[in-house]
């Protein structure tokens, strides 16, 4: 995706707190950052600098727990849904995983000639799917030496993001040529196709049941997917002016936060968190945005930089 | 009667202008020529977000009063052998003057289809420059049967980033993969309604 979510915190300044959330933590972090990703169940972050460093924090004691250097330089951070694993995607190409508790890097490995864009988890932590700018999207399996299992093919370009279903059987892959492209995760061939969309779509998730597909990117719209047939079910209003780099759903319901940008670059990013039965949004907050979040606990976490400080609120 | 190079060089060995040491078989020799004669792939240069599917085949971008210096994009699409690739297809798209993408429409956005001769030709302005970006830039996207499709950027010589000499500070935009993506810019008309015009050619390669 470029780094757009970058993008979101590159724009921050002057920011208070969120309205309507809960404070969780304060974290005094080494440097300015215009990236950050915060592990699934909390309690670590990785934050990198301008500088290309990342440094890995613990987000309870603050303790610093790895600084990866500035060269060949971080693009790319994901952590596993359980936590447990943080996959690194260089400037050069190259990957590492490492064990979020040791920090150790357990595999590392050349994918691609070209920077990564996107690094996207399996559940087990086994299978890591691997964008590269610009070129197909890739299937590691990582239960012994890194072992390319499969490739994403697009009609031109890269892989902008991807969503695996509850019960892992099936991968929604979204690409630059902006079709959604549906993936049988036992035997890696395309099973369907939406070609409904004129502009990329930056963010994709399933909702809990695995019965539909939310989307969301350049038309600054969520728009609805049948999960089993591929089919668009409908669509959200749409932000005029901006689009969305972010689309995380959490709660009952389910609610789904956005995070948008201007699509010339001069306004600050922004929130909404979106009722999906009602269609309804609310404002993030109006006078900060978030810069990175994560659902925790079925929560909605939300952080925000500012200089060297990191707040992470829980929305309420 | 037209041949292809392995073809004349077959004839003028076997009427004797060709004097081949032993060792040297016409296919080999043919295939050094052919390899001397290749032209260099236009660089690669990312794609970047905001590409639109769909444009229209349009070949006049700028609407009367649009901001912005008259630009003409031209050029020619051909192979690494120098030969017109049949049944490319074209996309070009920009910012307006003002540095904004059309994400709703079409504006300065289009699907052209060159000629038999390989050309291209489109009228256009001047692109801005806008916050996320370091220069004014034109996206390609050039696909055609039996190529590898080529994703690039055009960049104009005349950006103030770039100080009057791009050989030089070219790589200040980090995402510009080479120097003959940044192209000359030709001021025509008279000194009332000046137009700029930009070559750029497309060297496609085979899959």
């Amino acid at each position: 995706m470029r780094n757009l979510v970058a993008l979101v915190a590159l724009l921050l300044s002057g920011v208070s707190a969120f309205a309507g959330s809960k404070p969780i933590s304060t974290v005094k972090v080494p440097c300015n950052s215009y990236y950050q990703v915060l592990s699934p169940d909390g309690s670590q972050l990785a934050w990198r600098c301008k500088d290309r460093t990342v440094h890995v924090l613990n987000v309870k004691d603050q303790k610093e727990l790895r600084v990866i250097p500035a060269a060949p330089g971080v693009n790319s951070l994901a952590y596993s849904s359980d936590g447990q694993w943080l996959a690194l995607g260089f400037y050069n190409g190259n990957v590492e995983v490492a064990s979020s508790k040791s920090l150790e890097p357990t595999h590392r490995w050349k994918a691609s000639a070209r920077r990564i864009d996107l690094l996207y988890f399996f559940p087990d932590g086994k299978t890591v799917i691997v964008g590269p700018t610009d070129a197909d999207g890739q299937v590691w399996d990582l239960s012994g030496v890194p072992k390319l299992a499969a490739t994403l093919p697009f009609e031109f370009g890269g892989m902008n993001a991807c969503a695996l279903s509850p019960d892992g059987k099936l991968l929604v892959v979204a690409g630059d040529d902006t079709v959604l492209r549906w993936y049988d995760t036992k035997t890696w061939k395309q099973t369907l196709e939406n070609r409904n969309f004129l502009l990329e779509t930056f963010a994709l998730a399933f909702t809990a049941d695995g019965k539909q597909v939310l989307a969301g990117g350049a038309d600054a719209r969520i728009t609805v997917l049948d999960a089993l047939a591929a089919k668009t079910l409908r669509q959200l209003p749409a932000e005029k002016g901006s689009y969305i780099v972010q689309l995380e759903l959490f709660g009952a319901g389910p609610s789904a936060a956005t995070v948008y940008l201007d699509d010339a670059g001069g306004k600050p990013p922004h929130g909404r968190v979106w009722d999906l039965a009602t269609e309804r949004s609310v404002a993030l907050g109006s006078d900060k945005f978030p810069t990175c979040g994560a659902v925790v606990g079925d929560k909605l976490w939300l952080c925000n930089a500012d200089g060297n400080t990191l707040t992470i609120a829980q929305y309420e | 009667m037209n041949f292809t190079r392995r073809e004349l060089l077959e004839r003028c060995a076997a009427f004797g202008v060709l004097t081949l040491a032993k060792a040297t078989p016409v296919a080999a020799l043919a295939a050094a020529w052919e390899e001397a004669q290749k032209m260099r792939p236009t660089p690669y240069c990312e794609l970047g977000p905001f590409y639109k599917r769909d444009a229209p085949h349009i070949l006049t971008l700028r609407a009367p009063g649009d901001a912005g210096m008259p630009l003409t994009l031209s050029g020619v699409v051909h192979n690494t052998r120098g030969e017109v690739v049949p049944d490319a297809k074209v996309e070009i798209w920009q910012t307006d003057n003002d540095g904004h993408y059309d994400i709703e429409g079409y504006r300065y956005r289009t699907l052209l289809t060159p000629g038999p001769k390989g050309s291209y030709a489109v009228e256009s302005v001047m692109p801005g420059h806008y916050p996320d970006r370091v220069c004014q830039h034109v996206h390609y996207l050039t696909t055609a049967p039996g190529h590898k499709p080529l994703i690039t950027q055009l960049y104009f010589a005349t950006d103030p980033v770039f100080e009057g000499n791009p050989d030089k500070n070219y790589t200040r935009d980090p995402l510009i993969t080479g120097r003959e993506l940044v192209r000359p810019v030709v001021i025509k008309g008279d000194p009332k309604q000046m137009i700029a015009a930009v070559t750029f050619d497309l060297v496609l390669e085979t899959l």
